[in-house]
């Protein structure tokens, strides 16, 4: 199947500043795919060069199978697009800038923007300046998504809406994607990311630090776990099983840093009597800081 | 949807984001004319004996006129001839530059390029709202002017008034698309405004400085102004009214290339 976006080392500099340097990436069709990273370490660069809102340095982009310089307005058909920083026209309403969009978009209604107005609980009729930094948030979510397209960019999307929001905005998206739908989502909020997305993608500097599903990027790195056994229990022995770090020794509780399987530790933890044992999973969040910390000069 | 319904789109929008302004300055503009043809029955006389007594500069500057100063003298003296021409290109100038750098600024213009138009339209639909707004502030000019040469009475004749604002549109237009053109090189909707609105003025004064003095005369030449001629007393420029609108469409087709190889800033 077309991948619904695939860059070939794409690269964006702003003078002697890299934004973005050589990235290969590929999302597959109807995933929810989560790019991460600090502020400045390109993630917006990505996005707004997909929409040819900048223009590359070097390598090539495409979405939905199109070039995104010559075919921009073809793609930028397909795609709902929300931007990380966006202004709105104070004086308009939620409704006369829906219908707007909806005119250049050749609609000749909102769409599923009522609905999915009432879902985020946004009052559609009033001004954009009377609306909170949430609200207008609002706004923008809903004119990514009301035409319903097959691709969905968007860029840091829940900043600035409650955390109930977010949860019904998490849910749109799966919907989305169960429908078939694919969507790119930037971020550095890593539990919504966590929640929601297939594969994610871990940007830095510019550059792509890792790629992997969520799953198993959760699965892989350093798992926290805690043996309690009956007696007190040499931490050597767990020390120098592969993939092992951090040993801590406590009277009889043994706690440990796993960073591979953990066939290794269970068989080591069998040859004692084991009261209790516990594996905690590092959140996404953890497992960010580790790819930074791993990278650190 | 065509390029042209897109279009068509845009101009509504900046239409409608901008008719009260629209309808101010063309009750404002309308209002000075009819108060200077209001002015024109008591001041003809008057203006008679101050030209008589006049330094030379000046009966220069008011068109070195025997007897008494028709309505089109009165008129075109600052009304027609500069005040208008002076004015009116500020109101597109502030356009040209809202709808691209203006924008930019708000942070408007990553929302508007997400959506399917070409950046092209954009300049289109601005260079076609400024058209649009220039002609509607003329005619409502023209319509407030006349309808006081008409209570008051007053011998002028209304093709000859329409001729006048018939040659201030391109030259309005002309700034209003070198802002335009401005905006899409810098992301300083300020900046942008600040280079046509000097050429503008400096033109204005030019103009000024050569219908006083002779030394000044050369000068002239560089100056808009001098080229839009005097209209209303049947001096109408149709080669300077083309070349002003060559040099507009020379400046859209710019102001094209340029936006569409820029990045748009965040």
């Amino acid at each position: 199947m077309q991948p619904a976006v695939l860059t070939e080392r794409l690269t964006k500099r702003y003078g002697l500043r890299i934004g973005i340097d050589s990235l290969d990436l590929e999302i597959r069709s109807g995933e929810v795919f989560g790019f991460i990273g600090p502020n400045g370490a390109g993630k917006t660069t990505t996005l707004r060069l997909l929409l040819d809102l900048i223009h590359p340095t070097g390598g090539r982009a495409q979405v939905l199978g199109l070039d995104c310089h010559n075919d921009s307005v073809a793609i930028r058909r397909s795609v709902g697009y929300l931007p990380g920083d966006f202004g709105l026209d104070t004086r308009m309403t939620g409704r006369d800038l829906l219908g707007y969009f909806g005119r250049l978009r050749g609609l000749s209604d909102l769409g599923i923007a009522p609905q999915l107005a009432a879902r985020l609980g946004l009052d559609l009729d009033l001004p954009m300046g009377r609306l909170s930094r949430g609200n207008r948030q609002k706004v923008g979510l809903v004119q990514a998504l009301f035409h319903q397209p097959p691709l969905l960019i968007l860029d840091e999307p829940t900043t600035g809406v409650d955390p109930l929001v977010q949860d019904t905005f998490l849910q749109v998206l799966r919907e989305a994607r169960d429908e078939g739908r694919t969507v790119f989502l930037s971020s550095h909020i890593l539990s919504e990311v966590e929640r929601v997305c297939d594969r994610v993608a871990i940007v830095r500097g510019g550059k792509l630090a890792a790629l992997e599903t969520t799953d198993s990027l959760l699965e892989k790195r350093r798992k926290r776990v805690t043996m309690t056994f009956t007696a007190p229990v040499e931490g050597a022995t767990f020390a120098k099983l592969p993939g092992v770090s951090e040993v801590r020794v406590d009277d009889k509780t043994v706690s440990l840093r796993l960073h591979d399987g953990i066939d290794a530790v269970v068989k080591a933890a069998a040859r004692h009597t084991l009261v209790d044992m516990s594996i905690i999973h590092p959140t996404l969040d953890e497992i960010f800081m580790s790819y930074y910390e791993e990278q650190q000069p | 949807m065509t390029g042209s319904q897109k279009i068509w789109a845009l101009v509504s929008h900046q239409l409608r984001r901008r008719w009260r302004s629209l309808l101010g300055w063309g009750l404002a503009l309308g209002a000075l004319g009819a108060l200077y043809v209001g002015l024109y029955p008591s001041m003809s006389g008057l203006m008679e004996d101050f030209i008589k007594n006049a330094p030379e500069s000046l009966q220069r500057w008011m068109g070195n006129s025997e007897g008494p100063m028709t309505a089109e003298q009165w008129l075109g003296m600052e009304f027609l001839n500069l005040m208008v021409p002076l004015a009116l290109p500020f109101l597109v100038i502030l356009m040209g530059t809202r709808t691209v750098a203006g924008d930019e600024e708000r942070k408007n213009l990553d929302l508007l390029l997400g959506l399917p138009i070409h950046r092209r339209h954009l300049i289109a639909s601005t260079t076609v709202t400024m058209a649009i707004s220039l002609t509607a502030v003329l005619v409502s000019t023209w319509l407030l002017t006349y309808i006081a040469v008409l209570i008051a009475q007053v011998d002028l004749r209304p093709g000859r008034l329409a001729l006048s604002f018939v040659a201030i549109w391109p030259m309005s237009l002309l700034f209003g698309v070198l802002a335009l053109f401005m905006s899409t090189l810098v992301r300083r909707a300020f900046v942008a405004n600040v280079m046509p609105a000097v050429i503008l003025v400096v033109m204005y004064v030019l103009e000024l400085l050569g219908q006083l003095s002779q030394k000044m005369e050369p000068a002239q030449v560089v100056s808009l102004f001098h080229h839009l001629g005097k209209p209303i007393e049947g001096d109408f420029h149709l080669l300077a009214v083309l070349l002003m609108l060559a040099g507009a469409c020379v400046l859209v087709a710019g102001a094209m290339v340029a936006f569409s190889k820029r990045d748009i800033y965040t």
